[in-house]
């Protein structure tokens, strides 16, 4: 099955996870076109990260399935990973690498050609500037250089879709502005983006579209306007606390 | 298997040894320092009998290094990291077997430049040199299996380090430099440091040829155990040791 057909760069169908009596995931079913960049919020523990676990690889899924770029996560497993790039919340580099080593290395772990590597890797660091910087050892980074870093390496390779999950936590305004364009800039390259954040006015600025789950399930979906209209909110913020709130409040 | 990954994987964890100061010390510091107290604690005509051993000891302790990486790697993510990328467990695993087997071969060679200043004349020549070479790798690669095994059951680096410790007294006090009696040898002949010791004491201490049966029976059944142990090691770690 090719879903890339239909221009979906990930369809969820029916999916459900579970975790001896935990329920992670329960019953989801999203569809995120290519090229789409794609808000996934919800509180903490909603079922944010285990869903993108699912989607390249790392957890199996209790029920259901999920297709990425048209490949079937039960079943194609290494066709998904050539495509897909993913920035993990917490920075996985390696420390007494310099910040350019990272990224030949993860460029090479992604099959990417010598002289490709050398290429893309100038190219990102200076569209984040980022080169003075990725000369230098890991270890002494600070937090907003390990979550730049942190993005960079999962999109060396540059992948057809980016899970970006919370890539902008701890950083300055200032660096956070930064890949916001840059984010902005992927999604101009037509890339499929998945972002998870927790800072609801990124989402409402960069996303195309919104998901809203919680106790793994979609309680809202549409763009920032059409979510904002639909709750009378005056901002995506308002939308997440009226919707996740309520739920508390009925005890659902 | 895509060389390029691998090759990539290897170089990593060199720099990684080189780079940082713990391993670095582990690496180096302690075989040399271990080879000279042995030689100073027993005159150089009972160290000659020791060496082999210690060679062999060099290639047990690189169980600790294993465990501690696996696990390092594991605790700040880097493993679920690598295993989203199209990286095979075979790239993966290959790696760490010809990083550490080298890492083993620059420790022994540590502990045989140390041994020759203290004295130890060994036996055998070249091609005794080139067998005891095939020997420590085979052992290198049982350290790894070990290792992947410790990794799995250590839930931090911290508590790899001391669990690596099962494996690698009972290799170091019944298999390697320790004079065995008759229960100690009994235990003895399950540990692969066993039948390295035998096989480098063969060569270098009696100066056995290469057609001696002995020394391929010790290789043939330490390349079965170390055939067993990483594969035993990187099923346990694939299924239980990555999260």
């Amino acid at each position: 099955m090719d879903n890339t057909d239909n221009g979906f760069g990930i369809v969820i169908k029916d999916l459900v996870k579970k975790y001896e009596n935990i329920i992670a995931v329960n019953g989801l079913n999203l569809k995120i076109k290519s090229g789409e960049l794609f808000g996934l919020l919800g509180p903490n523990g909603a079922g944010k990260t285990t869903t993108i676990n699912i989607l390249n690889g790392l957890v199996k899924p209790t029920k259901g399935t999920a297709f990425v770029a048209g490949y079937d996560v039960r079943k194609d497993i290494n066709n998904i990973k050539e495509l897909i790039g993913v920035c993990p919340q917490e920075a996985a580099l390696y420390k007494f690498l310099t910040g350019r080593e990272n990224l030949e290395l993860f460029g090479n772990l992604n099959g990417m050609p010598k002289n490709k590597i050398k290429e893309r890797m100038d190219y990102l660091l200076e569209l984040l500037d980022f080169e003075e910087d990725s000369r230098r050892k890991v270890k002494g980074y600070s937090g907003g250089m390990l979550r730049k870093l942190n993005m960079l390496v999962a999109l060396i390779h540059d992948p057809k879709i980016a899970f970006l999950d919370e890539p902008t936590v701890g950083m300055d305004p200032r660096a956070r502005r930064k890949v916001w364009e840059f984010i902005g800039f992927l999604k101009n390259q037509n890339k499929t983006v998945i972002l998870t954040t927790h800072y609801i006015e990124e989402a409402e600025a960069l996303s195309d579209r919104v998901g809203i789950i919680d106790y793994g399930e979609l309680i809202a979906l549409g763009t920032p306007k059409e979510l904002m209209e639909k709750h009378e909110a005056k901002n995506l913020e308002e939308v997440f606390l009226k919707i996740t709130g309520r739920r508390i409040l009925e005890g659902i | 298997m895509k060389k390029q990954k691998t090759l990539a994987l290897v170089k990593m964890e060199l720099k990684k040894i080189i780079r940082e100061p713990a391993y670095l010390f582990l690496m180096i510091l302690f075989p040399a320092v271990l080879t000279l107290v042995f030689g100073l604690a027993f005159g150089s005509t009972q160290f000659n009998y020791m060496a082999p051993g210690l060679f062999a000891y060099a290639c047990i302790f690189i169980i600790m290094i294993v465990a501690q990486s696996f696990s390092d790697d594991r605790e700040q993510g880097l493993l679920k990291r690598i295993n989203i990328t199209p990286t095979t467990s075979g790239e993966f695993m290959g790696s760490h077997i010809i990083s550490n087997t080298l890492l083993s071969i620059f420790q022994v060679a540590i502990v045989a430049v140390c041994s020759l200043i203290i004295g130890f004349r060994p036996e055998g020549g070249a091609t005794g040199f080139l067998l005891a070479f095939a020997l420590i790798i085979v052992l290198s690669i049982c350290s790894v299996g070990f290792g992947l095994i410790t990794a799995t059951v250590a839930k931090s680096a911290g508590t790899a380090t001391g669990l690596s410790f099962i494996f690698i007294l009972p290799q170091m006090f019944f298999g390697t430099f320790v004079p065995l009696n008759d229960a100690t040898r009994m235990i003895a002949y399950f540990l692969p440091s066993y039948y390295a010791t035998d096989a480098l004491n063969l060569i270098f201490l009696e100066g056995a040829p290469l057609t001696e049966l002995a020394i391929w029976i010790d290789l043939g059944i330490l390349s079965i155990m170390s055939i067993v142990i990483i594969l035993i090691g990187i099923l346990l770690f694939k299924k239980y040791g990555k999260a």
